[in-house]
């Protein structure tokens, strides 16, 4: 049976780390360099800008520059999509008495909740299980907080660049010394446009990747680095919606069960949550497992089935779609994290090494945690004027002295038994929880998701034909995720173009964003797979099914404002 | 409000785009219009047809070749001379760069991506497409000269009658730094003749639904019998089935001809948003529930292949 890590993509990490090439007079130099304008990375900018105005007499050493932050997004928050419910205690820690989280642009703390097992036509309410208690956590949109750190981090003196990507790592006898910007203005054969921008190197006396899930440079820096943890990384891929709605929901929601099969040959783990934003809007997602087999499962097309259940139609009946998007989570957990997380001149921060609690659905906090972290131990390095190879271990001991650590340890293995099936793995879940970890339930090897054997069943043909009110087709739900990626830019998937029929299949059904189609077959039975890489929202489902996504050219793809 | 309008030509011949705002700008009140290249002093008849009482007509060396920063010299000459306190583009290339090197030599506002123009109250007013063209937002200037850039095809060009134009001829001092750049090669487009698809009245697309490349010559020589010029979908450009020059689209062109026929295309909103304004929307497709019935004029559920040869047939007939 096909595996899709059988056809691996056309891409070596050795074509992403390079000496700087600009000649010296032209390479833009700054202090610390944070790849990735997320939570992590802008909590790392501000922390540094505090530091920065609490000790004025750093600053020199940081130079011109002191802090630049790169985002390959329009702006900050362009490529922000979570759930989302926060855990306040990073943000507090972060901002101390300079705002309060009433001051944060927040749809306020979580009043009351809900978690229902669904079937196909009912909801049977179940106490919520330890980790999903949420009592008081505040609802947010990753996408307007991703703004707003934004200001914060250019008023605290950070330097942001948007729609710029960081395309190389800059590799100088065995040090990380910043990061070669990519290139705009080729056409789809690589060729230069009358607007071609060629890329630059900037260079830093320290580099803080802070991509989020699937980053490019982080996938590179591990590798480079010999940086992998014990087990190999796995991912989820969430779609998820904004409604503006007729009636405001009372409380979050989560499901379980329906639209996903609980056969243990499935392997489908995930749920839906369902989150008042306010009065007036709702956000509804649907989260699946990447370690799936089935290769006609959508999570997109699931997430429109799961919308038509009674009880979910209940709460958007009257209201109106605003938003579509799509990401993936890792969810290896702790044991998937990488053995160090820092190299010479670099540290790595938040969800592109893998700081999710999948139990508890949270991440946001220990992104805003490590990066405070690292812009700590960044800070510490300069004052002392180190540059050793060492010089940024104090990272790696101070995560390891955070509630990340703990949090992480505690729920270890939660992921990895899901392995066993639904409801195998929902009582094993149930035990880890209340013993606090302590339970040993016997090593449970994670693969990655690319090495599940595929299974190919008529799944789809249930998924609901899209009636353009209540459940969506792909095309129209790229449009509005605000994508309008110019079409005639080079290719930006790597993937093996000729597979079997069933991985071809796979991706098709995989990208909620109707990238993949398959196409012609050849007479061996392989078919060719056409790319439509324009559509693409950069979730990078592909990475964990065997392919690779890299970055377009800056300023492509989603264009989030709610999500 | 006395209005300029910028009349684009190329060759000896005008816009037809410039010239529908100018037929817009002449019912709202007196409007003047300024052409500068080769030839314009025989272009000025025609304008005055289109509703022109005057013409300020500029043929120095200078603006021969389709460059911006000369042409910014004379209107920025002809503002000044003529006291004029409203200027009006129509959407190209140059005329945008027009547009846009006004605004910051004048320091006025521009008005950019307008779909009308009104008068209320004495105030000029500007709609603009907002919100992926799902709203239109009233807009307007704070200060005098009003600058508006129009999208194409947002006015009927028709001749009001009239002509015999007062001419004034204009030769600004050109700025050093605008007669600094040369035009080394033009090249023309990969189109096989016919109008350009921004301007053109009639224009038949097509998408996915032709089957094949060479089903492409269905659409063309459709577009022929009605005069028209050939649009395609992202999908079909993207296969590489037709030039990216004539996409059609969100990432595209946008087009508002009287004519729209769709042949084979589903009509996904990144299709939509590119023709939905358009006069009248005909669609053949096979598919009855393909998106794009919902917002066409006439709907035609059948085979593009046995529809099309038999419509461009009788198209023929009827022209002879």
């Amino acid at each position: 049976m096909a595996r899709p890590s059988n056809f691996p993509p056309p891409f070596s990490t050795r074509d992403y780390v390079t000496e700087p090439t600009d000649p010296a007079d032209e390479r833009i130099e700054v202090g610390v360099l944070v790849v990735g304008a997320g939570p992590a990375g802008l909590a790392c900018a501000i922390r540094l800008g505090q530091l920065i105005e609490e000790n004025p007499e750093m600053a020199e050493r940081f130079g011109e520059v002191p802090v630049a932050v790169l985002e390959k997004g329009k702006q900050p928050g362009s490529h922000l999509l979570s759930g989302a419910v926060v855990n306040p205690r990073a943000l507090r820690r972060l901002f101390g008495d300079r705002f309060r989280m009433q001051d944060l642009p927040s749809y306020g703390p979580v009043h009351g909740e809900s978690v229902y097992l669904l079937t196909r036509r009912s909801a049977l309410p179940i106490p919520p299980p330890p980790p999903m208690r949420n009592h008081g956590n505040w609802v947010f949109s990753l996408s307007e907080l991703g703004r707003f750190l934004g200001e914060q981090a250019e008023e605290g003196g950070a330097m942001i660049l948007p729609e710029t990507t960081a395309q190389k790592l800059l590799v100088s006898h065995g040090r990380v010394v910043g990061v070669r910007t990519g290139d705009k203005g080729r056409n789809r054969e690589g060729g230069e446009l009358g607007n071609f921008e060629a890329g630059s190197d900037l260079v830093a006396k320290v580099t803080v990747l802070a991509e989020g899930t699937q980053g490019h440079l982080t996938g590179v820096a591990l590798d480079r680095f010999d940086l992998r943890g014990a087990e190999p990384q796995v991912w989820e891929l969430a779609v998820k919606e904004v409604w503006k709605v007729a009636k405001p929901l009372d409380r979050v929601i989560h499901t379980m069960g329906w639209p996903l099969r609980t056969g243990k040959k499935y392997r489908e783990f995930g749920g839906s949550f369902i989150y008042p934003m306010g009065e007036e809007m709702v956000t509804i997602g649907l989260v699946v497992g990447l370690d799936y087999r089935d290769a006609s499962l959508s999570v997109h097309d699931l997430l429109q089935e799961l919308k038509t259940h009674p009880k979910i139609r209940k709460i958007l009946e009257g209201g109106e779609r605003v938003a579509w998007g799509a990401k993936t989570i890792p969810s290896g957990g702790f044991n998937s994290l990488p053995r160090e997380l820092h190299a010479p001149g670099l540290l790595l921060c938040g969800d592109g090494v893998g700081m999710v609690n999948v139990p508890r659905l949270k991440g946001i906090h220990y992104a805003i945690e490590s990066g405070r972290l690292a812009a700590e131990a960044a800070f510490r390095a300069l004052q002392r004027g180190e540059t050793p190879a060492s010089a940024l271990s104090s990272y790696d001991e101070a995560v390891r002295d955070s509630f990340i650590w703990s949090d992480l340890h505690e729920v270890r293995n939660m992921r990895q038994v899901f392995q066993r099936g639904f409801y195998v793995g929902g009582a094993l879940a149930s035990a880890m929880t209340m013993s606090k970890g302590k339970a040993e339930l016997g090593k449970m090897k994670a693969e990655p998701d690319a090495d599940q054997s595929l299974i190919v069943t008529d799944r789809d043909k249930s998924y609901p034909t899209p009636d353009g009110k209540l459940t969506f087709d792909k095309l129209s739900s790229v449009f509005a995720s605000g994508n309008k990626t110019r079409d005639d830019q080079p290719n930006h998937i790597r993937i093996e173009r000729r597979v079997p029929r069933e991985v071809a299949e796979l991706w098709t059904h995989m990208c909620p964003a109707q990238v993949y189609e398959v196409g012609r077959e050849d007479e061996d039975g392989t078919v060719i797979v056409d790319l439509a890489p324009s559509n693409c929202v950069q979730c990078g489902a592909i990475t964990a099914k065997g392919g690779r996504l890299t970055p377009p050219e800056g300023g492509s793809g989603p264009e989030y404002t709610v999500t | 409000m006395a209005t300029l309008v910028f009349l684009e030509s190329h060759g000896s011949e005008l816009q037809k785009g410039s010239l529908g705002v100018l037929a817009k700008a002449a019912s709202l009140g007196d409007a003047a219009a300024v052409i500068a290249g080769e030839g314009a002093r025989g272009l000025a008849a025609e304008a005055g047809t289109y509703g022109a009482a005057k013409v300020w007509v500029c043929e120095d060396a200078e603006v021969a070749q389709p460059l911006p920063q000369p042409r910014v010299d004379v209107l920025a000459q002809v503002v000044e001379e003529g006291g004029y306190d409203t200027v009006l583009f129509a959407n190209s290339v140059l005329a945008a760069d027009v547009a846009a090197g006004l605004a910051a030599r004048l320091d006025a506002g521009l008005n950019w991506d307008l779909v009308d123009l009104e008068l209320k109250d004495g105030d000029v007013i500007g709609k603009r497409p907002a919100l992926q063209d799902s709203v239109f937002v009233d807009v307007g200037w704070t200060s005098t000269p009003r600058l508006a850039l129009f999208r194409a095809g947002s006015f009927d060009a028709t001749p009001a009658g009239g002509g015999n134009p007062e001419t004034a001829d204009v030769s600004p001092a050109y700025k050093e730094y605008s007669t600094g750049v040369q035009l080394v090669s033009q090249d023309a487009a990969e189109s096989g003749g016919g109008p350009a698809i921004e301007d053109a009245d009639v224009i038949v697309a097509g998408g996915r639904g032709l089957g094949s490349p060479d089903n492409f010559t269905l659409a063309e020589e459709l577009a022929k019998a009605l005069g028209g010029a050939v649009g395609a979908t992202r999908a079909v450009v993207d296969a590489g089935w037709y030039p990216y020059s004539a996409q059609i689209g969100q990432t595209g062109k946008t087009v508002s001809p009287k004519l729209y026929v769709a042949l084979g295309i589903s009509g996904a909103i990144q299709h939509k948003v590119g023709m939905q304004s358009s006069g009248t929307i005909v669609a053949i497709n096979k598919d009855a529930n393909a998106p794009i019935f919902e917002f066409s004029d006439l709907g035609v559920v059948g085979d593009v292949h046995e529809i099309v040869p038999k419509l461009t047939e009788l198209v023929r007939a009827r022209k002879g």
